[in-house]
């Protein structure tokens, strides 16, 4: 390791705040985290309505009504906002570390409406299923595959929320390039780098979805296709549903490495490492995503296998973190006083909500680690599939280590990109610590439940007849604890959204911390030049994904067909004409060899 | 106090957790404890922590935070 040469972080902003930097930008950041607060409030009540009515404590309703509810809760809490709240720290980190505006912020908001278009057109036809007053649904979940149909607006929304994602990829790459060519032997900065390793990967696999969506799912919607093939679509959704978990996860890294050093009060201990993490999930995170369906009986098991195999492969970057985010908060601690051999946790700034809510959502994902070794695990996931222990492990994941994340760094962001002080670091504190408390009980009793097989995906996971007995305790104690746990992650909820918009509407100030990140004790200088060479990286990405999907695809395209059994590859408006099509076709195999043999 | 009042109440939430897993690591091993006694416990261990972190320190008080961001 270096001495603490550091790198140059923060320095170009001169004291100044995110908003003084780059007001226009700042204004962008703000409305993406807003429409992410909203997505936050409106899923988090749909997930009490459920526990209290899974628990059978209050139906408000009907138990028809459950999966649009879930469907609600599912589509706006690990899609719209994970990713609103995602496109605003990458704006931050982009502009921040290029240190450089985007190139037009007219392309900027006009991604930013596609993406906030595209949520309302999905929203409706969910919000339709809640009523018969209207004749559209969209209850099919987040994972929306067949054979559950929606309405056709809902697909056109998913659509058109992927694309606004893109072009916000392209926005930045373009800042990126423009810097490029005014400092053409510079090392990328880590933010930026962060940003592109996470672009790569996002890129790859959301194309599955969205051919999915465009090419079978919304044409057979608007009945243009009479029948999709549920496994081929299941399979596309599923080379997408994995990646999109570390596409949510790699801006919480980002802040881990960024944001928790800095407010530790230290630096971050290796630039290099940081980097072949990010690497090593633009690589990674892709070809693995059939661990979702180790059950499916129409893929074989060697394909399954190498799913797996990747996957365990996962587990090396995530290590790697842990090691490097701790190093570098105990760094921070012992930069301040901090002795002994535990000694130093005591002097890490525990009063700061940034700092506390991280470090909770931190040791939370190590727990979401190990139940997803159990997932991952061929053998062992057969006894959990389908439970309510799998529903327990991404409210780990997404549920803690990405929400208590970006809860907790809102309380640093929010000030800097409105200029206004937070509201109350005592209630940020009481909220990030409840979230924890809360979600500890949960999903505590959401793991114990699953193990004994009590269902995921059910307003009714007890019916006469079937007696589920726990291993430990009874199904009434777990639906307490559920219950318990449940409402005291709306009450954090409640509380967040109160500490923001009090503070949304306090004054401007201008004494506030100037907007930087964590330096480094190892910089980008110890760090090999081949990890900055992307186009290595997406090549090797894109060739292990091919090697992890080709067979597979190949083999149920060929046992099902494109369309499924029985399926026609006509559009169903000239299905009548596929009788006379099909004759002609015949009957030029039959005649044509024999009429071009005699030509010649 | 011998920690601040934001350590105490980080070290109450870590309880927790330690608390609710107890009672799941005790029954495999045979040892089981019904929901009330596990409140019951935990309602004195939470009490004597806070009793532990209110009394008179030995003179080392936990290292200052700063004001953070």
């Amino acid at each position: 390791m270096s001495a603490e040469t550091g790198s140059a972080t923060g320095v170009a902003s001169e004291g100044r705040t995110y908003i003084d930097q780059f007001p226009g930008e700042a204004r962008l950041v703000r409305t993406a985290f807003w429409s992410s607060f909203v997505a936050l409030g409106i899923g988090g009540l749909m997930g009490l309505v459920q526990v209290l009515h899974r628990a059978d404590v209050l139906r408000v309703i009907d138990s028809t009504d459950y999966y649009a509810v879930l469907t609600l809760h599912g589509v706006l809490l690990a899609l719209t906002f994970t990713i609103f709240f995602l496109v605003g720290i990458f704006t931050w980190a982009i502009t921040t570390s290029l240190d450089r505006g985007l190139e037009d912020l007219r392309f900027t908001w006009a991604w930013y409406g596609l993406m906030a278009g595209g949520t309302a057109l999905a929203a409706i036809p969910i919000l339709g299923g809640l009523t018969d007053a209207v004749e559209m649904s969209a209850s099919v979940l987040f994972t929306f595959y067949a054979p559950l149909q929606a309405h056709p607006l809902f697909y056109l929304g998913l659509a058109l929320f992927v694309v606004g994602t893109w072009l916000a990829g392209l926005d930045w790459i373009r800042s990126y390039l423009a810097w490029r060519r005014e400092n053409p032997d510079e090392r990328i900065p880590l933010p930026t780098f962060m940003v592109l390793t996470t672009l790569g990967f996002w890129y790859l696999s959301s194309l599955g979805v969205a051919l999915a969506v465009v090419v079978f799912l919304l044409p057979w919607s608007l009945g243009i296709w009479e029948q999709v093939n549920p496994l081929l679509t299941r399979t596309m959704f599923w080379y997408f549903g994995h990646p999109v978990v570390y596409f949510w996860l790699m801006p919480v890294y980002m802040m881990w490495y960024l944001m928790l050093p800095k407010v530790s009060g230290g630096k971050l201990f290796s630039d290099p490492l940081a980097r072949v993490v990010f690497v090593l999930f633009l690589v990674l995170s892709t070809p693995t995503g059939i661990h979702h369906q180790y059950l499916d009986p129409g893929i074989a098991e060697g394909f399954k296998f190498i799913a797996m195999t990747n996957t365990m492969f996962l587990l090396l970057p995530s290590l790697l973190t842990a090691f490097t985010v701790v190093a570098s908060m105990e760094h921070g601690a012992r930069q301040r006083g901090g002795t002994g051999t535990f000694g130093w946790l005591r002097a890490l700034p525990w009063r700061d909500p940034v700092f506390t809510g991280m470090a909770l959502a931190g040791v939370m994902f190590a727990a979401a680690g190990f139940s997803g070794m159990v997932n991952a695990g061929m053998n062992i996931n057969y006894l959990v599939h389908n439970t309510f222990w799998i529903v327990g492990h991404f409210h780990l994941t997404v549920g803690t280590a990405v929400a208590l994340t970006f809860m907790a760094v809102t309380y640093w962001f929010l000030p800097q990109v409105s200029g206004k002080r937070l509201w109350n670091r005592s209630v940020a504190l009481a909220q990030v610590v409840l979230w924890f408390v809360g979600m500890v009980l949960m999903s505590n009793a959401m793991h114990r439940g699953g193990l004994d097989s009590v269902p995921r995906r059910t307003a009714e996971p007890q019916y006469r007849g079937f007696e589920i007995e726990p291993t430990l305790g009874t199904m009434a104690e777990l639906d307490a604890q559920i219950v318990l746990g449940g409402t005291i992650l709306f009450v954090s909820l409640v509380l967040f959204l109160v500490v923001v918009v009090m503070t949304g509407l306090g004054d401007r100030v201008d004494d506030l911390p100037a907007n930087e990140y964590a330096e480094t004790l190892s910089g980008p200088e110890d760090a090999p030049l081949v990890l900055d060479n992307l186009k290595l990286w997406v090549g090797i990405a894109v060739v292990l994904v091919v090697l992890a999907y080709a067979l597979p695809l190949a083999a149920i395209v060929d046992r099902g067909g494109l369309f499924g059994p029985g399926g026609s590859p006509f559009p169903v408006f000239v299905g009548c004409l596929e009788p006379t099509v099909s004759a002609s076709v015949a009957f030029l195999g039959d005649h044509l060899p024999a009429a071009v043999s005699g030509w010649w | 106090m011998r920690i601040s009042p934001a350590g105490l109440l980080v070290v109450l939430a870590f309880a927790v957790p330690a608390l609710v897993q107890a009672r799941t690591v005790l029954a495999f091993a045979g040892v089981h404890v019904s929901p009330l006694q596990t409140v019951l416990i935990g309602l004195l261990v939470l009490t004597a922590v806070v009793l532990w972190a209110v009394a008179p320190g030995s003179g080392t008080e936990a290292p200052s935070e700063p004001n953070g961001g």
